[in-house]
């Protein structure tokens, strides 16, 4: 069995489109939520949202830039930030042991909406010809891989909300079983449409907005509303650990666990037994018990469901232990990713070991009964000598996904 | 406008090429539009002329043709209301 570790990472995101720039803005507790202007907004109920700042032309040609969705223009300027983080240069032989895993919800949004409208409104007699290869799920991956010549194993993941963890966790596991010596592993979303925010604006999940529409999303607190959509995208570089220690190159962490579990229960409510099962069966798989655990990045969906649950589940495996771990909920700032979003939080994870920060939940500000574990309300925390952290993704369909990552020391 | 200034237009906002290399005699292929590229352009043909471009049934070698194929196809399908009722 073979160790994996974390060489390179990339993101783009409603709080920056560096890593540098999203854990800055993350540790001072910045908000990328906001009221939206597009033209739709005046007919939807909900009008925040948690937009990332990207313009496809300052990063692609026109002719790539009009031939991919945002969401795939997304994860290919986090994949390419991710490989150049990572330093890896791959020979032809190697490039049969490295991959693509990625996670996404609902994959080219913006297009097919934009296509529907096209045939339904403004009656077209023909769609563009590259609607398909734009629209197909595994456009984001496949491109990556193409892009780099990378010809192993290369698939997407789509479980809504865990989507990304997935991704990471299956990719980690290739690793470890030696099936890929490399993988490019992650997420992306973008759906921040018409069509989309009004089928999530019926389902209830969404916060109502603020005073302050940058605190409208406030996990753990006794007044949360729900979640406000994000978009974005995170990509990590998995490598085996002797691959990349013979190489000399930065890591920022070895993943050591991963859970994966199905409620089969129910297909929006989420079970307090699968989330737990999740968690449990990533912490045997890092072969650490409830004390190993230095950090927990909440899945923190605020609704009301979600983070009693979730605060149950936390207590159920870690017993006492629990009430001295902090967590947080990054979704507080950077809103709801869906499919991007475990990807998203793995690296908020990682970076907050690297630089010794917990980030906070900005916006919990009345404590909640039920939810009575330390969050981390408001302010970051400095100087934390983290060694391991957790972090969750809990999704609509009951699929959970639990990623623990520890910090590597060289032996 | 004329056809062969839209064409060009239509290029210049869609690709990365040199105008100074745009020329009516130039090969598609020395462009280097790949299959799907190809499919792609005669769509903007179609939207930017409002014509429909049989499938199979057009050879398009240089720009030239294509200026040719595509001023042959709007004098035929746009055929004036008056001559369309008779």
């Amino acid at each position: 069995m073979r160790r994996v570790a974390i060489t390179g990472m990339g993101i783009i995101s409603p709080i920056g489109n560096t890593c540098e720039d999203f854990f800055n803005n993350l540790a001072a507790g910045r908000s990328g939520i906001r009221r939206i202007s597009t033209d739709f907004a005046e007919r939807l109920s909900i009008r925040i949202a948690a937009q990332a700042d990207f313009n496809a032309n300052d990063h692609f040609s026109k002719k790539i830039a009009r031939t991919m969705d945002r969401a795939t223009q997304f994860a290919q300027v986090a994949a390419s930030q991710a490989w150049q983080d990572s330093g890896l240069q791959l020979a032809d032989g190697e490039k049969t042991r490295a991959g693509v895993y990625l996670g996404t919800g609902m994959g080219a949004a913006n297009t097919l909406e934009a296509s529907y409208e096209q045939l339904f409104v403004q009656k077209v007699k023909r769609l563009h010809p590259l609607t398909v290869v734009m629209v197909m799920n595994n456009a984001a991956a496949s491109l990556i891989s193409i892009d780099r010549g990378l010809k192993g194993p290369c698939l997407t993941f789509s479980t809504a909300c865990s989507s990304s963890a997935v991704a990471i966790g299956e990719a980690f596991r290739l690793i470890k079983h030696g099936y890929a010596d490399i993988m490019l592993a992650g997420g992306t979303e973008s759906l921040l449409t018409f069509g989309n925010l009004m089928s999530w604006e019926s389902i209830g999940t969404l916060a109502l907005e603020a005073d302050d529409p940058s605190t409208s999303c406030r996990p753990f607190s006794k007044d949360r509303t729900g979640f406000v959509l994000g978009e974005g995208a995170a990509v990590l570089v998995l490598e085996s650990l002797d691959r990349a220690k013979k190489r000399g190159a930065g890591i920022y962490g070895e993943v050591m666990g991963y859970g994966s579990t199905a409620d089969a229960e129910h297909i929006t409510k989420p079970s307090v037994e699968g989330q737990a099962l999740a968690i449990k069966a990533a912490l045997e798989e890092a072969c650490i018990g409830p004390d190993g655990i230095d950090y927990i990045n909440a899945h923190g969906t605020a609704t009301l469901a979600n983070d009693a649950v979730e605060t149950r589940s936390i207590k159920k495996v870690f017993g006492r232990r629990a009430y001295t771990i902090p967590i947080s909920s990054t979704k507080s700032m950077h809103g709801h990713l869906l499919g991007a979003a475990g990807a998203v939080e793995l690296v908020a994870s990682v970076l907050a070991l690297r630089h010794r920060t917990v980030p906070p939940t900005s916006t919990l500000t009345v404590p909640d009964p039920e939810c009575d574990l330390d969050y981390v309300p408001g302010n970051a925390r400095t100087g934390i000598d983290l060694k391991t952290v957790m972090s969750n993704s809990f999704a609509f369909g009951g699929t959970n996904a639990v990623l623990i990552v520890r910090k590597y020391k060289n032996d | 406008m004329k056809t062969w200034e839209r064409i060009k237009k239509l290029f210049l906002d869609n690709y990365e090429f040199p105008e100074e290399r745009l020329c009516p005699e130039v090969t598609i292929e020395s462009i280097g539009l790949d299959s799907l590229d190809k499919i792609e352009f005669l769509f903007a043909l179609e939207k930017e002329f409002n014509i429909k471009i049989p499938d199979r049934e057009v050879t398009l070698n240089s720009l030239q043709d294509v200026i040719s194929v595509v001023e042959r196809l709007a004098v035929e399908q746009h055929i004036p209301k008056e001559r369309q009722d008779a």
